[in-house]
């Protein structure tokens, strides 16, 4: 080093400063394009359902004139299509299996994730296998066993398809479990708590984020599911969810008279699931274990 | 407040694994009792085992009066304290402390008054009302004690609870500690890997390695009569010098000598009187321990003591006070990799010394100890187990010591001379042998008595103290190995050994039911001792079946444990066939052949040819074969 300053030959290092500065503004640039190609198709959704003028398609982006009959219309002109009646289907149903999935993939994942018993790490395996084959696959057996059931074209046959594989969702859960200390349950045990005060009053106040987490995947699949509802319902619009009905929409005969109103519907769907994640995301935060065990 | 009883406790993991091995205890009330060893030594398992955090494989757990190996923690009155505190991180402290009795329904009132109470002792009242992440290290251990105190535990469990403290914290929390215990008056089972830790806090220690006890004992004794080599080199910082050496007794004389150098230093036979003499040959190697603080480099010292080893300095520990000098009592070692030669001595002296220094060192030899080399055990126990003393045989009577013993017939033997091998506990002090009482020393609930018998000293073990006197003493003959030139008679076994089996039967019964006899089917359990079934006590099967599964319970091979004095000789039972007696003057034991065992069962009535024997089962001992567990 000495010798490199007496001959001048000190190597030359890159300006760290400089080097953040571009490696940021190449990072946002590519950001800020994604994004805007990501948000493009949900503005476009927004304007054309405050669009006035009527037919399918606009070479432009921005309506000439706005309004908000397509909205008005959805639930005023049910003749057609009886969105109320979609919109209250699919929202019985995401509320009911919501409840019942986020009970059962808590329940399931603190059992796997705190309990030893003969067979636990072959029912893991096994629910994650299962859990890879996508559920279309037993359609048309689930599809005949409802039926000799009398479950078909009614909310409980659907409620039953979709909480039927909720324990599957065990993974992430179970992961977030497995990252609280055994300790807190053992000191729980000794300080005189059952296993589900344990779990009511110890583990799940420590779990928010995962319940969270649990709560809106819970309902976003039913909310938005549209392969299940169509073949159980079999064309019965009155059982109809969203999905299945706002389809209806885009029929060929119909695309032309109701794409405005079919972009209103979308819309209208969103604002659930926006209101469910704003209202839970403060829970959504991490460090909820700070301080419990030495770190 | 209560005491412990631990009695063959075992854990077996389902690979095999033994965490705790045959862990037997008398824990008394408001003792605080410190379990100390390396990682993996099984004491943090055998606290929770207290705990209830984890099953016992065998063995018997009992809290008080009441055997709780299968209650639930919560019921088991104790308060455990975690290494990593273990808080409720979303509760306030208040909550923290309280939440064991909120969960127990205690009213508002009292929960408070207790956390209170708690929090004053441990001086974190104003804390009450922060979470535990706003908090420090002591301060989060300290809700963690208010929590495990704030119940009035029985028993308070602490599991290595300084380790995650810096020094000085771990100092101030350990006086602490120590100052609860005292206010609680409670027992306390406090688990450390640090012997420091367990040194300053214990009433007594409980030392373990690999799954064993290794010694159980008071910090001072550890200290001062470890019983094995890895006790000694546990217990004091800096660990003991280890040498390997021989030893040579000439008259009243022992010449230790050094291996690996040309050290050597005539000791007093005094020091070593209890090591039997197979150690004194000059063959017989030895590890041969001393402590730091035992040796000295004072020169007053040096030249005044008679036992001196030189040694070549390696480098120095300089620790403010005191220093460690290490080095090599070998010329050629290098004094810092830990060799059979390598020696450390602490000095508060201010000379200086530098690598490559030769001096003289003298030992304190009333301090050595002295381990077997294969066994690691102390060769000069506490109380020595056995007396080997030299005698002769002529025509059936054992002369030792100048005393005569008709030996009975069991002993029988040929003329010639040999060794006899006394246990300690078989001289009984009510007899015809004169002998004189010379000493008497208190270890544990026990007395070592010396005995004089005609100047050959010999130790015996009583449970009263005696004092210096003349008097009478007998051998339990039952007890004595003699070894005559090639001949060897072995003493009467203890235990009786037989194996078996454990089964069930189906059967059916007769019951009268309203006058009509109706067939019962029943399944009744059995214990298979020999190929004859014994239907099975209830003890036995509980204990069985609280340790195994059921599959592994009709399974097993298990060995049954008798005392000679528990099988009876009936009319039906396990078929045997008298092959000879051992008859030992006042008491007379059959040997009987069962298939290719023989046995000793006890008689005071004439038998022979095929016999019937019946074990008593109330008093048998259990033991799982392939394992080698005791179970019952």
């Amino acid at each position: 080093m000495m010798e490199a300053i007496k001959t001048g030959k000190q190597k030359k290092y890159r300006s760290k400063k400089r080097v953040e500065r571009v490696s940021n503004a190449v990072g946002y640039t590519i950001l800020v394009i994604i994004s805007i190609i990501w948000v493009i198709p949900y503005i476009y959704l927004i304007l054309q359902s405050f669009r006035g003028e009527p037919g399918a398609y606009t070479s432009y982006l921005i309506p000439k004139e706005f309004t908000f009959d397509n909205y008005i219309e959805l639930f005023t002109d049910t003749s057609l299509f009886n969105f109320p009646r979609w919109y209250l289907n699919t929202f019985i149903t995401a509320v009911v299996v919501c409840i019942i999935q986020t009970i059962v993939v808590l329940a399931t994942s603190y059992a796997l994730s705190r309990l030893r018993f003969r067979g636990r790490k072959g029912l893991m395996n096994l629910l994650l296998v299962l859990g890879m084959f996508p559920g279309f696959m037993s359609m048309t057996a689930v599809y005949f066993v409802l039926k000799e059931i009398g479950l078909t074209q009614s909310l409980v046959g659907l409620i039953l398809v979709y909480v039927a594989s909720s324990a599957m969702q065990y993974y992430i859960c179970k992961g977030f479990f497995d990252t609280i200390p055994k300790s807190i349950d053992e000191a729980a045990k000794i300080d005189g708590a059952s296993r589900h005060t344990i779990f009511f009053k110890v583990i799940l106040p420590l779990s928010k984020p995962i319940i969270v987490y649990t709560i809106l995947q819970a309902f976003l699949m039913p909310w938005g599911e549209y392969m299940f509802s169509s073949l159980l319902m079999l064309g019965d619009q009155e059982m109809f969810n969203v999905a299945n009905g706002l389809r209806q929409m885009l029929q060929r005969e119909n695309i032309a008279e109701y794409f405005t109103r079919f972009c209103a519907g979308a819309v209208l769907v969103s604002i659930p699931i926006a209101a469910l994640f704003i209202w839970l995301q403060k829970y959504y935060v991490e460090g909820v274990t700070g301080g419990a065990v030495k770190g | 407040m209560a005491s412990l009883s631990l009695k063959h406790i075992y854990k077996v993991y389902p690979n095999g694994t033994k965490a705790v091995n045959d862990f037997n205890m008398e824990i008394a009330d408001k003792e605080f009792i410190v379990f100390v060893g390396p990682s993996g030594c099984g004491k943090s398992t055998m606290l929770r085992m207290i705990a209830g955090l984890e099953d016992i494989s065998a063995g018997e757990l009992s809290i008080g009066d009441v055997v709780v190996n299968d209650v639930e923690p919560k019921d088991r009155d104790i308060a455990m304290v975690f290494q990593n505190y273990a808080l409720y991180p979303h509760m306030t402290v208040y909550e923290n402390i309280a939440f064991g009795l909120r969960v127990r329904k205690m009213s508002n009132e009292e929960i408070h008054e207790r956390v209170v109470q708690a929090s004053e002792i441990l001086g974190i009242k104003e804390y009450l009302d922060k979470k535990p992440k706003e908090m420090s290290g002591g301060q989060r251990q300290r809700v963690s004690l208010g929590r495990a105190i704030v119940r009035d535990p029985k028993v308070m469990l602490l599991d290595e609870p300084l380790s995650n403290l810096d020094a000085k914290l771990r100092t101030q929390m350990r006086a602490e500690i120590l100052k609860l215990h005292a206010k609680l008056n409670t027992t306390f089972i406090y688990v450390t890997h640090d012997q420091v830790e367990a040194m300053t806090m214990g009433t007594r220690i409980v030392v373990m390695k690999s799954g064993f006890v290794q010694q159980i004992d008071t910090p001072k004794n550890l200290y001062r009569y470890p019983k094995n080599k890895f006790v000694a080199g546990f217990i004091g910082t800096p660990q003991m010098n280890f040498f390997e050496g021989t030893l040579k007794k000439s008259g009243e004389k022992v010449e230790v000598a050094f291996k690996y150098t040309d050290a050597r230093m005539t000791l007093p036979y005094e020091y070593l009187r209890k090591a039997r003499p197979k150690y004194f040959d000059g063959n017989s190697e030895v590890y041969i321990g001393i402590r730091a603080e035992d040796i000295s480099l004072a020169p007053n010292v040096v030249a005044a003591s008679p036992y001196k080893v030189k040694m070549i300095v390696s480098h120095v520990e300089d620790l403010g006070d005191e220093s460690l000098v290490y080095g090599d009592i070998n010329m050629n070692g290098d004094g810092y990799s830990e060799s059979s030669t390598r020696i450390i001595v602490k000095t508060t002296l201010s000379h200086t010394y530098r690598p490559g220094d030769v001096c003289e060192v003298a030992f304190n030899v009333k301090k050595m100890h002295y381990f077997d080399k294969e066994t690691e055990e102390t060769i000069v126990p506490r109380i020595p187990d056995i007396n080997e003393v030299e005698c002769e045989v002529q025509d059936g009577t054992l002369e030792f010591c100048e005393t005569s013993i008709k030996l009975p017939p069991a002993l029988s033997i040929g003329n010639g001379s040999g060794t006899v091998l006394i246990p300690s506990d078989c001289i009984m002090f009510h007899g015809t042998i004169p002998a004189q009482i010379v000493d008497c020393e208190q270890v544990g609930d026990r007395y070592l008595v010396s005995v004089e018998l005609k100047g050959r000293r010999l130790y015996a073990v009583s449970s009263e103290e005696k004092v210096p006197e003349p008097c009478l003493i007998g051998f339990d003959l039952k007890k004595i190995t003699l070894s005559v030139g090639n001949e060897i008679v072995q003493p009467l076994e203890e235990m009786v050994r037989l194996d078996g089996r454990f089964e069930k039967k189906k059967e059916t019964t007769e019951c009268d039911v309203n006058g009509k006899l109706k067939k019962k089917k029943s399944i009744n359990f059995y214990l298979n001792v020999c190929e004859t079934l014994f239907p099975a006590p209830e003890h036995i099967s509980q204990k069985l079946f609280s340790a195994l599964s059921p599959r592994e319970v009709f399974s097993s091979l298990f060995t049954f444990e008798f005392s000679p004095y528990d099988i009876e000789f009936t009319q039906e039972g396990i078929e045997g066939d008298v092959v000879s007696f051992c008859e030992y003057g006042t008491e007379r034991f059959a040997r009987v052949r069962i298939g290719e065992n023989i046995v000793n069962v006890f008689t005071d009535k004439p038998v022979s040819g095929k016999v019937y024997l019946s074990p008593r089962f109330d008093r048998a001992g259990v033991v799982e074969a392939a394992r080698g567990i005791k179970l019952v």
